[in-house]
């Protein structure tokens, strides 16, 4: 034993042992998140029941989210009467109903003592629909323009869906893209003509060149108007006449539906196929319903956006003060002290940044911004408010340490004979470090850089106060001159997580979207890290230092 | 020990100088009662010689002597240690190259400097070579070229790597990169070269190529080198100054002073009493 504990085997066990259950942690927890999530978009089947409940014969048809097991007392202290059930536990079942508008909630628990039977029609069919989630029914009867077709309604009908669709994507594509640009062009000169009345140069000449160009806008929004109204009569055509789980018709829409599936009667390469249709759209469309359906585009889109413009920030500022604080500061007191401070700005809790930036950078700054380069737009704000802008900045300033203290350690690991050779050459100091000591720095500026991005990526609270929202309309970057907008607000992936998980009115069918978007946000900091780490290589592969 | 020939002294060796009293033209850097101290401690105290032009001047004596501190007063590379105070003079062409109004990096394209370890920068071969010309803004490529051609072709290892002068100078062997290094150094044509320990980091071999390339470069350079090993001194120096205990104990021609050495101190180092 005594020897057992000589040889060091012991510590290779500990040690051995920490490294593996740190391994497992991780691993698990992107196992948990990556099958929750996933799982969600996998077209699963819809089942019929038919429930016997008191004596009242009803049909329940949805998809079997959950199955649990309950103590059979607490059933019965709830007041329900289960007549012989003598087990000690009693399975139940949740289910998604959809059908929102017919029912009080479509999520629903079964006991399974109260389901006669079950079975899984092939005939079935899902809707996706543009509002009230899910829709399952028969299809019984298709009416395109007025006309109703029972005969090859199926075929019909998914024509008539992908007419549908793509008017209204036109549509849609007509008011974010030409009606949206007259809008931004119309405040533009309103904005201007504001400014030229509070500079005093509102010229009659002036003013006339407003009102036209104003009447021009007009009439180009006007054409436009009515075509958009076009397609959207257009698109309301069509009919479906559905039989739901009520056995009642029920007429939807087809400029509401965006899509409609058969999942009981899909082959498995069919299923795999939606399945990535689904995730496709996850990705890409925009949310839905306060975001409880639909995709997180732009919350992927502001969060990547949001990291850049930081990274882009932090990465001069944070360099420039590792050259000063290692290169040009005098070794005393005074530098150890910075510093300290500076390794001590890492520990400041995140949400302090975030009520600092609000009140520096959004109120002072943004604040002052306003008055001295939008005056016209005043008593609006335009920097005066949460924005993209202010929490790359406040982000900036929480992940600088990191980037100094890498920068410092990578400029400490230079071997002073390099420098000696490029002074011996006649070069000034600030030569020598920008031609050869910061570049030979760049893995290491890399690696704080890296460190920067997953942390920032991560950050949720301060970007709560300096401008992160539910529910931005449009993106901060797109066609509009000057196409970058650093005042807009964004969405953010880890708020949103916290949006859909906590703030949703319907709790259940957030979930899974929950573990999806954690598993997306984990995805791209790990993108955009791998990315960071690739340069990084790259970089110490060109600059690696004289091994003696 | 570095079973190699010595090499039969050229010229200019036959031609005894009078060092004390050298001429002004003859004269590449006169030291005039150099003190030096870090911190409290000097390590060089009344320095007084004068170098010769177009000649190799040698410094030996035992480790921690003072000739390397020396050697790099001459370009001011003592000047990156903060704690060091110098008194006294070196003059290059009659001035002085402590005064105010010397710009150091001009000094340093003036006195180029060569250092015990290999020092390539990250770079390729060719950018290596070009870095002090890129510095003073040369960019006409025809002549940074002829001078990565010139410059190589004295440090003699053009032909070995005329190849691959855009690869990486970390690819070279430790002989090829301290050739290289001096080829970086004469590229900015200086005056004088100075160069600390070149070979104490290379096998025998390596040692012979530069030994030899330093008999070539006087005819252009004026060369100064700290060695600690005698017999190196005694094959490349024309002149072979002595240090002990951070005073200069005797400075004169190499043959001289390995043969006849006028102090008992010399005498001592040179027969291996101490050192």
């Amino acid at each position: 034993m005594n020897n057992w504990f000589k040889s060091g085997s012991p510590w290779i066990w500990l040690t051995g042992g920490a490294v593996s259950i740190s391994l497992i942690s991780v691993i698990g927890l992107l196992a948990l998140i990556a099958w929750r999530g996933l799982s969600f978009f996998w077209p699963s089947e819809v089942v019929q029941l038919e429930i016997e409940k008191a004596g009242i014969k009803s049909t329940v048809i949805g998809e079997i989210y959950d199955r649990e097991q309950v103590p059979t007392s607490r059933i019965l202290a709830t007041g329900v009467d289960l007549g012989d059930y003598k087990e000690e536990f009693i399975d139940r079942l949740l289910v998604k109903t959809g059908n929102r508008e017919f029912v009080e909630l479509d999520f629903r628990w079964i006991l399974t003592t109260d389901i006669k039977s079950q079975s899984i029609p092939q005939d079935m069919a899902v809707f996706e629909r543009s509002k009230n989630g899910n829709f399952y029914g028969y299809v019984e009867k298709v009416i395109e323009n007025g006309q109703a077709h029972t005969s090859g309604k199926i075929e019909k009908l998914e024509v008539l869906v992908d007419r549908a669709v793509s008017l209204n994507d036109e549509a849609l594509d007509l008011q974010n893209g030409a009606i949206g640009h007259i809008n931004y062009e119309l405040e533009r000169a309103r904005l201007k003509q504001r400014a030229y009345e509070l500079d005093g140069e509102l010229t009659q000449e002036r003013i006339q060149e407003y009102e036209q160009f104003k009447a021009e806008q007009k009439d180009k929004y006007d054409v436009l108007e009515a075509e958009l109204f076009k397609l959207r009569d257009e698109a309301k055509r069509d009919q479906v006449i559905v039989k739901d789980m009520r056995g009642e018709m029920v007429t939807i829409p087809l400029y509401q539906v965006l899509d409609f599936t058969f999942p009981n009667n899909m082959s498995f390469f069919a299923k795999l196929g939606q399945y990535f249709v689904q995730l496709g759209k996850f990705v890409s469309d925009d949310p839905r319903e306060a975001n409880t359906e639909g995709g997180v585009f732009p919350a992927i889109f502001g969060t990547v956006f949001m990291v850049m413009l930081m990274a882009v920030i932090v990465t001069p500022f944070g360099v420039v003060a590792a050259i000063y604080l290692h290169e040009y500061a005098a070794k005393n007191a005074a530098t150890k002290m910075i510093r300290i401070a500076v390794i001590n700005l890492a520990g400041v809790p995140s949400i302090v940044y975030g009520v600092f930036g609000l009140g520096f950078f959004v109120y002072m700054l943004g604040g002052s911004l306003d008055q001295l380069f939008y005056p016209e737009a005043l008593p609006g704000p335009t920097f005066g408010t949460p924005g993209v802008m202010w929490s790359a900045l406040t982000l900036a300033i929480l992940t600088l340490p990191v980037v100094i203290v890498s920068t410092e350690e990578g400029l400490s690991r230079i071997p002073s004979s390099i420098r000696q050779g490029s002074l011996a050459l006649g070069a000034t100091k600030f030569e020598t470090l920008w031609r050869i000591i910061v570049p030979m720095a760049s893995p290491a500026i890399m690696t704080g850089l890296i460190l920067a991005v997953a942390r920032a990526a991560g950050e949720v609270a301060p970007l709560m106060l300096v401008g992160v929202v539910k529910m931005a309309p449009t993106l901060p970057l797109d066609g509009n001159f000057p196409f970058m907008h650093l005042d807009r607000k964004f969405m953010h992936l880890g708020f949103h997580i916290y949006d859909v998980g906590f703030q949703s009115p319907n709790v259940e069918a957030a979930r899974p979207l929950v573990y999806a978007t954690a598993f997306l946000l984990v995805s791209v900091i790990i993108a955009l890290n791998i990315t960071a780490i690739g340069v990084r290589n790259h970089l110490r592969e060109k600059f690696k230092v004289l091994e003696h | 020990m570095i079973t190699v020939a010595p090499k039969v002294s050229n010229s200019t060796s036959g031609l005894k100088l009078d060092l004390e009293n050298l001429m002004p033209e003859q004269t590449a850097l006169e030291i005039k009662n150099l003190d030096l101290f870090y911190g409290e401690k000097q390590a060089l105290s009344n320095i007084n010689m004068k170098i010769p032009k177009g000649q190799v001047t040698a410094f030996i004596g035992p480790s921690g002597c003072g000739k390397s501190t020396l050697l790099r007063c001459i370009n001011r590379m003592n000047d990156l240690v903060d704690i060091c105070r110098i008194e006294g003079e070196i003059q290059l062409h009659g001035e002085n190259i402590y005064d105010k109004k010397v710009d150091v990096a001009s000094l340093r394209r003036n006195v180029g400097m060569v250092f015990q370890r290999p020092n390539p920068f990250p770079k390729s071969i060719y950018e290596n070579i070009v870095y002090g010309l890129r510095l003073q803004g040369i960019k006409d490529k025809r002549r940074l070229d002829e001078v990565v051609e010139k410059s190589l072709r004295s440090a003699a290892i053009w032909d070995e790597v005329k190849d691959r002068l855009h690869d990486s100078a970390f690819g070279l062997s430790g002989g090829q990169q301290q050739r290289l290094v001096i080829a970086r150094s004469i590229a900015i044509e200086p005056e004088v070269l100075l160069l600390d320990e070149p070979t104490s980091a290379l096998d025998p071999i390596s040692t012979l190529v530069i030994e030899e390339l330093i008999g070539d470069l006087k005819d252009k350079f004026t060369v100064v080198i700290v060695t600690h090993n005698m017999q190196q001194a005694a094959r490349v120096s024309d002149q072979t100054a002595f240090m002990y205990m951070g005073e200069l104990i005797e400075y004169s021609d190499t043959n001289t002073l390995f043969t006849t050495p006028a102090k008992k101190k010399t005498e001592d180092y040179i027969t291996g009493r101490y050192g």
